[in-house]
């Protein structure tokens, strides 16, 4: 019912803006005959696109995603060539009727539930020609006629949980026949959109690789082959001089300590082993035990995701707790993760000073970068004087 | 022997200098990036110079840009080359000013430390030393129809042998034959890859290798 009641509300949002975005379209039209309206015409052509793509979005949340057409035409000539903004216009002519007087019905059910339900406690209080039920009538004269406007509260209550979820549905149905791109538009801005994200994919891809390469070359490889040098300086020693070569034995220890060390730390970086023992929320409660900083987890993920996904919001987090304890001089810092159909949200916020920025050379771009990875999007806000909070936006792919 | 190192790695840059210190050699400077390695070459002016390939600051090639300027300063210097890892380029690089006093070696090597330390003894005589991995890689790569096939393999055996820079007796040695045996092939080798037979060891890896990156290149 909570979910049937905030699909309506947000259904009713949509539903104003549509009429907003109608009526100025009919003014601008009008304007047009006329002259003056053809400079307006690409702010209600966008103001339409806004309008269509809010409904598109709100839409995609709670079901199949949507993709709309992309930026808006800026003629009328194009415009009424283009299937989608004729469609378009078919959804605001429903949404900004039909949809608005459903969103209307929907939340004025349980309002009326309220008023009726607790009718007998105030209705002594009414002046006696305006007591009555919701409905604005019978006037009410007596407890029998107050209770029976108890009952009817219940009925609106009965008729809210009943119908609410197929009202929500009603709504949406203008918006998911006639927004969705026809099959037989042009998908090129989609694809090229795809490509460009695949393409930001497979590069991060390679700089993870290449870091990792890196790593192994520089790091471990270099620690085994101190190892190996320090064993041959110590087999040429053991003869000549047994405690030098006891000396050197020690150092080589150590040598392969310090590879062991290293390989440890490259393997975390591909993919941290908690994950896979403990999950996103006990590897993220590791995070917090170990962060300077009091941290408050707060883990709502149902099921699991991806582990390229998880070991991505593993990483920013981890990331983002550093940058934390390291710049924002926050007290506390608090880390949300929401799993919400296909989406997962991370939202870390501080009581820090603020003034966080991107081009500071902080581990922001290395989130950015690994979020882009996986088409996700990142969002900071950060005044001057704070709060700070980072909002990381990924597809769960599973 | 007068040495000078650079490594960037401090572990390694010490074990190195370590190790060659307690074989009586002389290491005169340790150093951790290209800078300060070709500022100790001109301060030190010493006989052997190795050098690992990754230094800062970009971790890619700077040590053998930094190999080919020492030599550029300071003609008569022996490099030997240290790699993490097999790199054509690097080593076509190095030795395409000829193959005298240089050595290119895997890094690993050092740790075999009787071989290490004939690689670095040759290089300092005027002789070469390239790594048997870069050899291999280098005889794996030609093409099917090359004249390399005509070889037999016991032929390839010496011919990747000559071509880390081994002489005839240390051939021998390998391959349990004698000397004599030795010559023997390598007289069907030259003949087969048609080349004038020649004894004098830096020649016959230049030929080896012109031959080599010819037919690399060809590949």
């Amino acid at each position: 019912m909570r979910e049937a009641l905030e699909h309506l509300v947000g259904g009713l949002g949509t539903a104003v803006l549509a009429f907003v975005a109608a009526l100025w379209l009919i003014l601008v039209a009008a304007g047009c005959l006329v002259g003056v309206g053809l400079l307006f015409v690409p702010t209600a052509l966008r103001l339409q696109r806004f309008a269509a793509d809010r409904e598109r979005a709100r839409l995609s949340r709670w079901g199949n995603e949507i993709v709309g057409p992309g930026p808006a035409p800026a003629r009328w000539r194009d415009a009424i060539r283009d299937p989608s903004v004729r469609r378009e216009w078919r959804w605001l002519a429903w949404h900004a009727t039909f949809g608005f007087a459903v969103g209307i019905l929907g939340i004025t059910l349980p309002l009326n539930a309220v008023r009726d339900g607790t009718f007998p406690l105030w209705w002594k209080l009414l002046p006696p020609a305006d007591a009555t039920s919701s409905l604005g009538y019978p006037v009410i004269t007596d407890w029998v006629g107050a209770f029976g406007v108890w009952a009817l509260g219940v009925a609106w209550i009965a008729l809210a949980v009943g119908f609410g979820p197929a009202l929500a549905r009603w709504q949406a149905r203008p918006g998911r026949r006639l927004l969705t791109l026809p099959a037989d538009v042009d998908l090129s801005l989609r694809v090229a959109e795809l490509t460009a994200t695949r393409a930001a994919a497979l590069d991060a891809h390679a700089t993870e690789l290449r870091r990792i390469e890196r790593s192994l070359h520089d790091g471990t490889q270099n620690r085994l082959v101190a190892v190996t040098v320090l064993l041959g300086a110590a087999r040429r020693a053991l003869t000549r001089d047994p405690a030098g070569a006891e000396q050197i034995l020690g150092r080589a220890q150590d040598a392969a300590e310090q590879a062991l060390a290293e390989l440890r730390t490259v393997a975390r970086g591909i993919l941290p082993p908690v994950l896979t023992d403990r999950g996103l929320e006990g590897a993220l409660d590791g995070l917090a035990a170990a962060s300077a900083v009091p941290v408050r987890i707060d883990v709502d993920v149902p099921g699991r995701c991806a582990a390229s996904v998880e070991a991505t919001a593993y990483f920013v987090v981890a990331e983002a707790l550093t940058n934390v304890s390291k710049h924002s001089g926050a007290a506390h810092a608090t880390v949300t993760v929401r799993r919400r159909n296909d989406r997962l949200t991370i939202v870390i916020g501080d009581d820090g000073h603020g003034g966080a920025d991107e081009d500071g050379g902080s581990g922001l771009t290395g989130i950015r970068r690994r979020v882009d990875a996986l088409d996700g999007t990142v969002t900071l806000t950060s005044p001057p004087g704070g709060p700070t909070t980072l909002t990381v936006e990924l597809p769960c792919g599973s | 022997m007068r040495i000078v190192i650079a490594e960037d790695d401090s572990l390694l840059r010490e074990g190195l200098a370590l190790l060659l210190r307690a074989e009586s050699l002389d290491v005169v400077a340790t150093t951790d990036g290209p800078e300060a390695f070709l500022a100790a070459v001109d301060e030190h002016k010493p006989d052997v110079a190795i050098v690992d390939v990754r230094m800062p600051p970009t971790h890619t090639d700077e040590g053998i840009t930094a190999a080919v300027e020492a030599r550029r300063r300071q003609p008569e210097l022996a490099v030997l080359v240290l790699s993490a890892y097999v790199e054509q380029a690097f080593a076509t690089e190095l030795l395409s000013g000829g193959a005298a006093r240089l050595g290119y070696l895997l890094k690993e090597r050092v740790g075999r430390v009787e071989e290490f330390l004939s690689a670095l003894h040759r290089v300092a005589d005027g002789g070469t030393a390239i790594d048997p991995e870069v050899v291999g890689q280098l005889l794996t790569r030609t093409r099917p129809d090359a004249a390399l096939n005509r070889l037999s393999p016991r032929e390839r055996d010496v011919l990747a042998l000559m071509a880390e820079g081994l002489g005839n007796t240390a051939i021998a040695e390998r391959l349990f034959v004698t000397e004599g045996a030795v010559h023997k092939h390598i007289r069907n080798i030259f003949s087969k890859l048609d080349l004038p037979p020649d004894d004098r060891a830096d020649r016959r890896v230049t030929a080896v290798l012109r031959y080599l990156e010819d037919t690399q290149r060809r590949a």
